[in-house]
C-alpha cells in the first residue's frame, strides 16, 4: 500500500513513484518494526535476535520488537512473513531450519526460500559439534567409526530432532565416513543432552551454543567440531578435517524481509545491521553464545542461502526424513 | 555445616535492597499474570527479558524466579474462583477448589492453596539447598524405559480421577492420548492427524484445550442456568480456614510436599505428574475420601503443595546440569547466557552469589507471595460478587488474549472456541475433562519414551523388565489395576469407586 502522503500528491502519483519511494525510504521507519523469530523464546536464535534488535532499534530510531512465532520447524512464521507487505516493518530471522533444510524436508512448503524474500544480512553462525559421554571409550572420530562397525546396529547418536541440521550432520557423517549410525531423536537439545550425561546415549550431534557449558564443565567430552578451524573458546577441540573427515557445517541465522523490499530500505538495513554487528560488546556476547558474527552483503546472503538449500537436499534425501 | 554457611551467604545476597525489591516486583507481576487466565509466565518473561540485560545476573534471575512462583500462585486463584486452569497443575486444583468456591468456601480454598504452597515451597527450598547435586544423580538414573513405566503408572492411576463411570474415564484418557498425538512424530518427523494445517504441526495448544474445556465451557453452562450464576453471589462464608479444615488440610499438605519434591526432580516430565499424583494419593488415603468431588479441602491442599514443591525442585536439573525442565526455565537459561553465565555443574563454584542467592530468594519469594496473597483473598472473593454479565465477557477477553499469547497465533484462539464447544458437550454427556487432559499431557511423553527405549534396545521389550526402576513401576501399576478390578468383579463398580 502506498502511504497516505503519496495519495495526497494528487495526479502525479504514477510519474512521481520512484522519487516517492526514495522519500519513503529516508522517512522509514516511521513506525515500530516487528522482528519475527520463528522459534520459542530462550533459544540461541531468540537471544541473538533480541541482542540485535536492541542495537538496531537504537540506530533506526524506532523500536524493533521481537515477536516469537514458533511452529512447524520455523516454516509457519516464514510463510507468514513471505506474504507480509514489503514495507520494512515486518522482518524475519531466517535460519538453517526454515531456509536451508525445510525446502527439501517439506514437500508442500508454501514459500520459496530465495525468491519469496529480500535477504538482508547473515547475523550469526554457530558451528556444529559431536560430543560424547566422558566414559565413552572412543577418543577420536576414527575410533567412533571403527567402534560403530563392530556394533550390530551401529552407534547411537542423539540429536535435537528429526530433520534438524544436527540430525542431517549425523547422516552426512555416516555417508562420508562409512560409520554405521543409529539416530536417536529428541524434542530439543536439552533432553538429548540429559541423556548423554546420564549415559543413555553415548554421543550427540549438537550446535556449539547448547553444548558449550557442558563442554566447559567436563560433563561431556568434545569429539570434533565441524568448522574449518578450531574454535577460539575451545582450542583443545579438534575439527573433523584435522581428523581426516571432510565435514563442515554450522547453524546460521540472518535477517530477511518479504520479497520486493525497496532497495533503499534494504541498503539502510544492511548498513545498520553491519554497524550493530561491529559493536565489540555484541561480538563478545555472540562469542559467549558459541557463535561468530556473520558478515555478508544482501546478495551474498541470498547466494549463501541458495547454496545451503542445494547442499542439504541430497542429505535430507538420504536421511529418509521427508514430511508430506 | 557448610550448607548453613552457604545459605547465610545466600541470604546476605538476596536480602540486599535491590534484590529484595526485584523479588517483590517479580512476585507482584507473577501474581498479576497468574490471575489473568491464560497469560502465562513464558509470554511475560520473554517480554521482560530485555530489561534483565542491564541488570546484574543475580538480580535478573531473582526477578524472573519471582514471576515464575507468582504465576503459580496466581494460577491457582483463577482455577479456584473461575474454574480456569492455566496449566496442568491447576487443572487438578479446579476439581475440588472450584467446588469449594461454589460451596461458599472460596476464601478457605484460596487460603489453603497459599498456605500449603508456602509450606511445600519452604521444604523444597531446603531440599534444593541441601541435596541438589545428590538428587541429580537420582534423576540421571532414570532412562527412557523408566520414564515410560512411570508415565504408564500415572495413566493407570489417573482412572481414579474420574468422579463417575470408570469406563467413561478410561475413554477420556484414551481420547486425550489421541489428541496428544496430533503433530510431528518425534521419531520420523512425519505429521500426524494435522490435516495439512501447519498450525497443528506442533500439536494442539494445551492452554487452548484447558481453557476451552474448563473455563469457557463453564461460562456457557453458567449462562444456561440463571440459578447457577446466582450461586456465585451467595454468601462467601468466612475467608479463613476453620479449625476442622486446618486439621484436615495438614496431612494432605505433608503428603503433597513429599510427592511434589520427589517428582519435581525428574527432568523428563515429573513436575507434570506431581499435582495429580498427589490428588490420586489423597483420594486413596485421606480420611475424607468420600467427600472428593464435592469440594474436599484435601484435594486442594495436597496438589497445591505438590505443585509448588515440584516447581522448586525442578530447579535442580537447571542448577546442577544446566538443563531447563520447562519453557520458563529455558528462558532463565537464556537470561543467564546473555549475562555470560553458563548454567551447569560448575555454577555452584563459579557463581556462588548467584546460586545461593537464588536459593535464598526462592524462600524469600515464597514469603512475599504469602504476604501478598493472604490479604488479597478478600478482594479475589469479592470478584465473584461482580455481576456475571460484567464478569464473563472480561474472562472471555482474557482467555482469548491468553490463548493468543502462547504462540502469537490466532489459530489457538479458534482452537479454544472449538474445545469450549466440546467441553460443553462433555459436560452434558457426563464425561470428565480432567482424565482427558492428563492423557493429553502424558500420552505423547509416554510414546516418546517408549519408542526411544525400543530404539536403544534394538527392539527388545525385556528392557522394561530388566531395569529395576521400570520393573517396580510396572509392578505397582499391575497391583493398582488388580486392586481396582478385583472388587469390581466381586462387588460391582460402586465398591471400587468408594474404596
Amino acid at each position: 500500500m502506498l502511504p497516505r502522503r503519496a495519495w495526497l500528491a494528487g495526479g502525479a502519483v504514477f510519474a512521481a513513484l520512484p522519487s516517492i519511494a526514495c522519500a519513503q525510504a529516508s522517512a522509514w521507519p516511521t513506525q515500530p518494526i516487528r522482528l519475527v523469530v520463528p522459534f520459542a523464546p530462550g533459544g540461541t536464535t531468540d537471544l541473538a535476535a533480541r541482542l540485535v534488535s536492541q542495537g538496531l532499534g537504537m540506530r533506526l530510531g524506532q523500536p524493533v520488537i521481537v515477536e516469537n512465532r514458533p511452529g512447524a520447524g520455523a516454516t509457519l512464521a516464514s510463510a507468514q512473513v513471505a506474504q507480509a507487505a514489503p514495507d520494512g516493518l515486518t522482518l524475519l530471522v531466517s535460519n538453517i531450519a526454515s531456509h536451508g533444510v525445510a525446502p527439501s524436508l517439506y514437500r508442500n512448503l508454501r514459500y520459496d526460500p530465495v525468491r519469496d524474500f529480500t535477504h538482508i544480512a547473515l547475523l550469526l553462525e554457530t558451528p556444529s559439534v559431536f560430543v560424547a559421554q566422558p566414559r565413552f571409550p572412543a577418543r577420536g572420530i576414527a575410533d567412533v567409526v571403527r567402534l560403530s562397525r563392530d556394533m550390530p546396529r551401529g552407534i547411537d547418536i542423539a540429536s535435537s530432532g528429526t530433520g534438524s541440521s544436527n540430525h542431517l550432520l549425523i547422516v552426512q557423517f555416516g555417508q562420508v565416513t562409512g560409520a554405521r549410525v543409529n539416530h536417536v531423536p529428541y524434542r530439543g537439545a536439552g533432553p538429548a543432552m540429559t541423556d548423554v550425561i546420564a549415559d543413555v546415549v553415548p554421543m550427540m550431534s549438537d550446535s556449539l551454543p547448547s553444548s558449550a557449558g557442558h563442554l566447559r564443565a567436563g560433563a561431556v567430552r568434545g569429539m570434533a567440531i565441524a568448522s574449518t578451524a578450531r574454535h577460539p573458546a575451545f582450542p583443545e577441540l579438534p575439527s573433523f578435517r584435522e581428523q581426516g573427515v571432510d565435514l563442515v557445517a554450522s547453524s546460521w541465522f540472518g535477517l530477511s524481509a518479504p520479497a520486493g523490499l525497496p532497495p533503499a530500505i534494504t541498503g539502510r538495513l544492511s548498513r545498520e545491521v553491519a554497524a550493530v554487528l561491529a559493536d565489540a560488546a555484541l561480538q563478545h556476547r555472540f562469542a559467549e553464545l558459541g557463535g561468530t558474527v556473520g558478515a555478508l552483503s544482501p546478495p551474498a546472503y541470498a547466494e549463501f542461502i541458495a547454496g545451503e538449500v542445494a547442499r542439504w537436499a541430497p542429505v535430507v534425501q538420504a536421511s529418509g526424513a521427508q514430511v508430506e | 555445616m557448610d550448607i548453613l554457611g552457604n545459605l547465610a551467604h545466600g541470604f546476605s545476597v538476596a536480602l540486599s535492597f535491590s534484590n529484595l525489591l526485584f523479588a517483590l516486583i517479580g512476585a507482584l507481576i507473577g501474581t498479576a499474570i497468574g490471575v489473568l487466565p491464560g497469560i502465562g509466565p513464558v509470554a511475560t518473561i520473554s517480554l521482560l527479558l530485555p530489561i534483565t540485560f542491564g541488570q546484574p545476573a543475580t538480580t535478573a534471575i531473582i526477578m524472573l524466579a519471582g514471576i515464575y512462583y507468582g504465576a503459580q500462585y496466581g494460577g491457582s486463584t483463577t482455577a479456584i474462583l473461575l474454574n480456569l486452569p492455566g496449566e496442568i497443575s491447576s487443572v487438578v486444583t479446579t476439581l475440588e477448589g472450584y467446588k469449594m468456591a461454589r460451596n461458599g468456601r472460596a476464601g478457605a480454598a484460596l487460603a489453603t492453596s497459599a498456605l500449603s504452597s508456602f509450606f511445600a515451597g519452604t521444604v523444597a527450598t531446603v531440599v534444593v539447598a541441601g541435596s541438589g547435586p545428590l538428587l541429580t544423580s537420582v534423576a540421571l538414573s532414570f532412562g527412557p524405559a523408566d520414564y515410560f513405566s512411570l508415565m504408564l503408572l500415572g495413566l493407570i492411576i489417573s482412572a481414579v480421577l474420574a468422579q463417575g463411570s470408570v469406563i467413561k474415564s478410561i475413554g477420556m484418557v484414551v481420547f486425550g492420548v489421541a489428541l496428544g498425538l496430533v503433530g510431528t512424530d518425534v521419531q520420523t518427523g512425519q505429521q500426524r492427524f494435522t490435516f495439512g494445517i501447519p498450525e497443528l504441526s506442533d500439536g494442539i495448544s494445551f492452554v487452548a484445550l484447558a481453557m476451552g474445556m474448563f473455563g469457557i465451557a463453564e461460562i456457557v453452562l453458567n449462562l444456561e442456568k440463571p440459578e447457577a450464576r446466582s450461586v456465585l453471589k451467595t454468601e462467601v462464608g468466612s475467608l479463613w480456614l476453620t479449625r476442622e479444615e486446618f486439621r484436615r488440610a495438614t496431612p494432605s499438605t505433608l503428603r503433597g510436599t513429599l510427592v511434589g519434591t520427589v517428582l519435581g526432580i525428574l527432568p523428563g516430565g515429573g513436575a507434570a505428574l506431581s499435582s495429580f499424583g498427589s490428588y490420586m494419593m489423597e483420594r486413596k488415603v485421606s480420611k475424607h475420601r468420600n467427600l472428593f468431588g464435592t469440594g474436599a479441602i484435601e484435594g486442594v491442599a495436597g496438589p497445591e503443595a505438590a505443585n509448588n514443591a515440584a516447581a522448586q525442585t525442578s530447579f535442580i536439573p537447571l542448577l546442577t546440569l544446566g538443563i531447563p525442565a520447562n519453557a520458563v526455565m529455558a528462558l532463565m537459561v537464556g537470561a543467564l547466557i546473555i549475562q555470560g553465565i553458563q548454567p551447569g555443574p560448575r555454577m555452584v563454584e563459579a557463581q556462588p552469589d548467584l546460586f545461593w542467592g537464588l536459593i535464598a530468594s526462592m524462600w524469600i519469594g515464597n514469603v512475599m507471595l504469602l504476604v501478598i496473597n493472604l490479604p488479597m483473598i478478600g478482594m479475589w472473593v469479592k470478584l465473584l460478587q461482580v455481576p456475571y454479565k460484567f464478569l464473563y465477557p472480561a474472562i472471555l477477553v482474557f482467555c482469548c488474549i491468553g490463548a493468543y499469547s502462547v504462540n502469537n497465533n490466532v489459530f489457538d484462539v479458534y482452537s479454544t472456541v472449538l474445545f469450549a464447544v466440546f467441553g460443553y458437550m462433555c459436560n452434558k454427556l457426563k464425561l470428565e475433562p480432567a482424565p482427558m487432559l492428563i492423557g493429553f499431557v502424558l500420552g505423547p511423553m509416554m510414546e516418546e519414551h517408549l519408542r526411544r527405549a525400543m530404539l536403544l534396545s534394538r527392539g527388545d521389550v525385556m528392557v522394561f523388565l530388566e531395569r529395576p526402576i521400570s520393573a517396580s513401576m510396572l509392578a505397582i501399576g499391575a497391583i493398582a489395576l488388580i486392586a481396582m478390578l478385583l472388587p469390581n468383579l466381586r462387588k460391582g463398580k460402586e465398591a471400587a469407586l468408594s474404596g
